[in-house]
């Protein structure tokens, strides 16, 4: 698993799409894209369709799916020689979080975090390579509202996890990606 | 001095636990006072945790802040034993604060960790339970 993260506008998604891409080439196997986002408005959509051409231009053929809850649905969908780029986790946890309209107290929470880390567990088991992007937002004040304290505690622990589990973790600036996990083997 | 930052919810608490499991803490998250005489800890080795908040609670100048740190430092070096680790939020990255007071928090937050970092003999950025050791 490799995991990749980046500030608003660092290139993380270009980063991680040749990432899968290559990785692929290396496998033999097949790419596929997880969406996790709905478009909310219409420079959403815009965003999405600039990266729905960028990957139908691109010289791999990327086989796109959309699913904001429940991914290990589609673990049948994947062959064990197949690349799966998951972007990104920040929507897949909003989905998971406002999807019911829940108080957020710790048993739910507790169990949002345990059933997105299982998720992503099966997707893992059933391919080759499992991509992950996310969004780097713990850097900023935070102030005092709860449910703000809440979600950044969720994510920050999230991502501690999913670093934990990847082989292979990046931080992207600027278009720079910094390997701050692994090597190449 | 070892000087530990990192987003929040980095987990820069477990790591230093594990690096410095006998150390007596002191939390501003916990709305412990800032202690300025480590003396009064009655501890060799010290965790200061949660500055840029003691930094928003306190408004003191970067004057005395540079002396706070200063005094820390002398305070390690009078023993071989000492050691003082300070933990700091990093804060630095979002869009600027609507709010004036907020502005200058962020502000004087980062100029305090310029002090520090230059006080100290080690720092660390802790990203998701990963240490990058970016001075010392």
């Amino acid at each position: 698993m490799i995991f990749i993260t980046g500030g608003v506008r660092s290139g993380k998604s270009t980063f991680a799409e040749q990432m899968a891409a290559q990785r692929a080439k290396e496998l033999g196997g097949r790419l596929h894209y997880l969406a996790t986002g709905a478009p909310s408005d219409e420079e959403m959509s815009k965003r999405i369709m600039r990266h729905q051409q960028k990957r139908s231009e691109s010289e791999f053929m990327w086989r796109t799916w959309e699913q904001p809850r429940h991914i290990e649905r589609l673990a049948s969908s994947f062959s064990k020689k197949d690349v799966v780029l998951l972007d990104c986790v920040t929507t897949l946890l909003n989905n998971e979080l406002f999807f019911l309209n829940q108080e957020w107290e710790e048993e739910f929470l507790r169990e949002v975090f345990e059933r997105l880390l299982d998720g992503i567990g099966v997707l893992q088991a059933n391919c080759a390579e499992l991509v992950l992007v996310s969004n780097e937002v713990l850097n900023e004040p935070l102030g005092t509202n709860e449910l703000v304290l809440k979600y950044s505690f969720m994510l920050g622990n999230l991502h501690q996890e999913l670093v934990k589990r990847a082989d292979r973790a990046y931080l992207v600036e600027s278009g720079i990606p910094i390997l701050v996990k692994g090597g190449r083997g | 001095m070892h000087f530990v930052t990192g987003g929040a919810f980095n987990g820069k608490r477990k790591w230093v636990i594990t690096r410095y499991p006998d150390g007596k803490w002191v939390s501003a998250y916990k709305g412990e006072a800032l202690v300025e005489d480590l003396n009064a800890l009655h501890a060799a080795t010290v965790v200061l945790e949660g500055l840029e908040a003691w930094v928003k609670e306190l408004s003191f100048s970067r004057e005395k802040w540079r002396s706070i740190i200063s005094g820390w430092r002398k305070w390690e070096q009078q023993a071989p034993a000492r050691q003082v680790i300070v933990i700091g939020t990093d804060i630095s990255k979002g869009i600027v604060p609507i709010e004036k007071e907020n502005r200058s928090w962020r502000d004087q937050t980062g100029w305090v960790y310029q002090d520090m970092v230059v006080a100290c003999e080690r720092v660390d950025m802790i990203w998701y339970g990963i240490n990058q050791r970016i001075k010392g």
